[in-house]
């Protein structure tokens, strides 16, 4: 006869059944299925024996001295250096360090901006002077003649001067 | 009529007016998360007392999964490790349990997922002798019944290891450490409905396989 159990079902209930984690009622409306369906019987059986084969393998005996290697390697790791810890997530500013990075590279290149515009003139102003010594000159010599006085250009040997 | 006479809706199965059985949204804090939260507030003594509860069950389920002792205590030390690390950011709003096998099944199918292709596992052979010895005696057996149980365990041990890590994972939880659905949908990141798919293959796969073992 078929099953009346929904496709899934059947497994949940036989899986359940097995390990014994059914509620109580629905652990008697299974057992009374059970007794009218020989395809849920036949699952119930292999699975029951898939359980008592896992069964057979039991728990190892473990290291007696698992304790004291765990304690070891904590204590380990709680003697981590300070520049260690200063990385770990809980430091907040971890993060920042980029934007830290960059702006100090920002804060280089003015500095060094400003130290070469402070030298940059130093390289010009011979040149700078003399351009300006020469228009000063020819201000002179044009107010000279507006009022009137003439340079004269001084001669070897005349005793003429201006 | 219904041969279980489950016609009425009175009498319908009680499989079929289940609508939710997780239950963890309404468990009060367990005795392990208070421990927890302790060790979060520099408790060494509930640390210990964690690891005395959680020790046996997590070195198994992980020997399980990797079917070697000596990774198994490794991947096992990892996990208490990462609890006590990360106890700053432990917050209960799961079972403790659920918290610690998740960390348990990510070194353990890590593991798996770095050594598949090394063929680095100890020879079934060698591991099978050494976990024998390393069982529990059993003085009551006779060296034939000795031999049988050998027999039995070797092939219990191929029939696990051939399922996919995840449906191996999902069957330690189910099977031995006695998870319920839920909690092993929350270590394993994934719905209800996909972890009984998980189980139900695998299942169905090992009663192919362990079946005749009645």
């Amino acid at each position: 006869m078929e099953c009346s159990l929904k496709a899934g079902v059947a497994d949940e209930l036989v899986a359940g059944y097995t390990a014994r984690t059914l509620d109580s009622q629905t652990e008697t409306d299974f057992a009374r299925h059970l007794g009218g369906c020989e395809s849920c019987r036949e699952l119930l059986a292999r699975q029951q024996a898939v359980w008592s084969a896992l069964d057979a393998w039991r728990p190892q005996e473990l290291s007696p001295d698992f304790d004291q290697r765990l304690f070891q390697r904590i204590a380990e790791q709680e003697q981590t250096v300070w520049w260690r810890r200063l990385f770990q997530p809980r430091w907040a500013w971890a993060p920042a360090l980029p934007v830290a990075a960059a702006c100090a590279v920002l804060v280089a290149a003015f500095v060094l901006k400003d130290a070469w515009q402070t030298e940059a003139p130093s390289h010009s102003q011979p040149k700078a002077r003399i351009e300006q010594q020469v228009v000063h000159a020819l201000d002179d010599m044009d107010m000279l003649s507006q009022i009137g006085v003439d340079a004269v250009v001084e001669r070897p040997g005349s005793p003429e001067k201006l | 009529m219904n041969p279980d006479g489950l016609d009425s809706p009175a009498a319908q199965p009680s499989w079929n007016r289940r609508v939710n059985t997780d239950k963890t949204a309404e468990r009060p804090l367990d005795r392990d998360a208070e421990l927890m939260l302790r060790v979060r507030e520099g408790d060494q003594t509930s640390f210990r007392l964690l690891l005395e509860r959680h020790r046996g069950p997590v070195i198994h389920f992980v020997y399980r999964m990797v079917q070697n002792q000596a990774v198994a205590e490794e991947l096992a030390q990892e996990v208490f490790l990462r609890v006590y690390r990360f106890r700053d950011n432990y917050e209960p709003t799961a079972k403790f349990t659920t918290w610690l096998f998740r960390i348990a099944t990510h070194l353990a199918l890590n593991w798996i997922r770095d050594k598949r292709h090394e063929k680095l596992q100890d020879s079934l052979d060698q591991e099978t002798a050494d976990g024998v010895t390393r069982q529990v005696p059993d003085r009551s057996r006779t060296v034939e019944q000795e031999l049988v149980y050998r027999a039995k365990l070797r092939e219990v041990r191929q029939a696990i290891e051939s399922l996919p890590a995840k449906q191996r994972a999902a069957v330690m939880m189910h099977k031995y450490e006695e998870l319920e659905y839920s909690q092993i949908a929350n270590v394993l990141s994934c719905s209800e409905s996909a972890v009984k798919s998980l189980l139900f293959r695998a299942y169905e796969s090992l009663r192919g396989r362990l079946a005749h073992m009645a």
